[in-house]
């Protein structure tokens, strides 16, 4: 499997993560998005008409939409992370998935305004990001009231990662993620998972590796 | 007034918000303080600032009965002073690097900030335990208005979801007010979820009365 990759865009983030988590090779094609907009270019637009990244090419398939890669991949891979039989479960996963691009838009405007200078209302896009954070708060602290962690279930899922990476990048568009604690301990959750890994401004929990000066200090 | 106002206890944040061994931004009057729970259950706080390059350390992490910043790794014990410089793994940190501990103290499962050793203990509810916080983007005056609920001293009494509701304040800022939410002890499931979502609505009219004045 192929993926047409930018190492700072959170949708391809969420596709080398789920990757990572289920053990799945990805064959990695780096795609020069800022400054050389290659994603525009003749090559890419051929694979993808939209001009937008990820990309997944797998043989004859070719996905464009990052929910449908995550529903890709854990269908192959990892059928505990697709919501499965509970309509309930299904159509939560799918309302997740829908938010995802709300927060892709707004949380996901505002870092691009940001940090890459694109044209952008910034005031309207974090008013909007602000909005979307509050409800995902409200959310998981309902999930917690329930003694749940994750958005679906007693298990992450893909609806969690679809939403974590925009999440948890709030603060490249100025957005504070102070003031939501039910939000920290999810995303402290997902960043615990066997096999998480990094990218640009979302790095690993130190404290879960060995501490390098356990003997100085004993 | 100046001294009147740090030597007060603040409601910062709910308790079974900061598990053990984990750091959270919060805020005083007098400025950002970063809240930690080390391996064993200790609450401390101090400044929100590494003596080293003032990164804020509530981006940091909690490792045993240590926080360490994110930046570079300096290492600061219960008592605020730097234990370790990973950079210089040789040195012993002069005892004048310090991130300032701050008075925290716990009481119905809200946690309480002071920048200086308050005399009394924080305000009692009996039989109330913390629900949740949220910060609302409006003034304490707009809250209370918007909830038409009654003052008794700093806190607002007001009925939520069909519970008797106590709110903490803390102003952030003349429109900015972190409210942390109390409830009866033993509520169901359903009762908490109802107070949570009265309290959504609660900060909807506040904002709306602040956007109206």
């Amino acid at each position: 499997m192929i993926l047409y990759d930018y190492i700072l865009s959170p949708s391809c983030y969420k596709l080398r993560l789920l990757a990572s988590l289920l053990d799945v090779p990805l064959e990695l094609r780096a795609v020069d998005f800022h400054p050389g907009r290659e994603h525009k270019g003749a090559a890419l637009l051929a694979l993808n008409p939209a001009g937008c990244l990820p990309i997944l090419v797998d043989g004859d398939l070719v996905l464009t939409e990052s929910a449908a890669i995550l529903a890709y991949l854990a269908a192959q891979s990892g059928p505990n992370w697709l919501a499965d039989g509970d309509p309930q479960a299904i159509a939560l996963q799918q309302q997740w998935l829908s938010f995802s691009h709300r927060l892709a838009e707004a949380l996901g405007g505002a870092r691009l305004v940001e940090m890459l200078h694109f044209d952008g209302d910034l005031e309207a896009l974090q008013s909007d990001g602000i909005a979307a954070l509050r409800e995902l708060e409200a959310a998981l602290f309902t999930r917690r009231i329930a003694g749940g962690t994750f958005l679906v279930g007693d298990m992450p899922s893909i609806a969690d990662i679809a939403c974590f990476p925009y999440v948890a990048l709030a603060p490249d568009g100025s957005i504070s993620l102070d003031p939501y604690p039910s939000i920290r301990l999810w995303m402290r959750a997902l960043r615990s998972l066997p096999g998480f890994i990094e990218m640009p401004g979302i790095h690993r929990l130190h404290e879960l590796a060995p501490d390098p000066f356990a003997k100085d200090l004993s | 007034m100046a001294i009147e106002t740090e030597a007060r206890w603040v409601p910062i944040a709910v308790s079974c918000d900061i598990l053990d061994g984990t750091v959270i931004p919060a805020r005083l009057p007098t400025g950002p303080i970063a809240v930690w729970r080390s391996a064993s259950g200790s609450l401390y706080a101090n400044g929100d600032r590494c003596p080293h390059r003032g990164m804020r350390l509530s981006q940091g992490f909690v490792r045993g009965e240590t926080l360490s910043c994110i930046y570079h790794g300096w290492r600061f014990g219960a008592d605020g002073a730097c234990q370790k410089i990973p950079a210089h793994p040789k040195v012993s940190p002069p005892k004048t690097i310090n991130c300032g501990p701050l008075p925290v103290t716990e009481a119905n499962g809200v946690v309480w900030g002071a920048a200086t050793s308050p005399v009394d203990a924080p305000d009692q509810f009996v039989g109330h335990d913390a629900l949740r916080s949220l910060v609302v983007a409006a003034s304490t005056d707009a809250i209370a208005s918007a909830c038409e609920g009654e003052w008794v001293g700093e806190a607002i009494a007001v009925t939520l979801g069909g519970q008797n509701t106590i709110l903490l304040l803390n102003p952030y800022g003349p429109a900015e007010v972190l409210v942390i939410a109390l409830v009866p002890r033993g509520l169901t499931a359903p009762d908490l979820v109802r107070v949570s979502t009265a309290l959504e609505a609660l900060r909807r009219s506040a904002e709306a009365v602040g956007e109206a004045a």
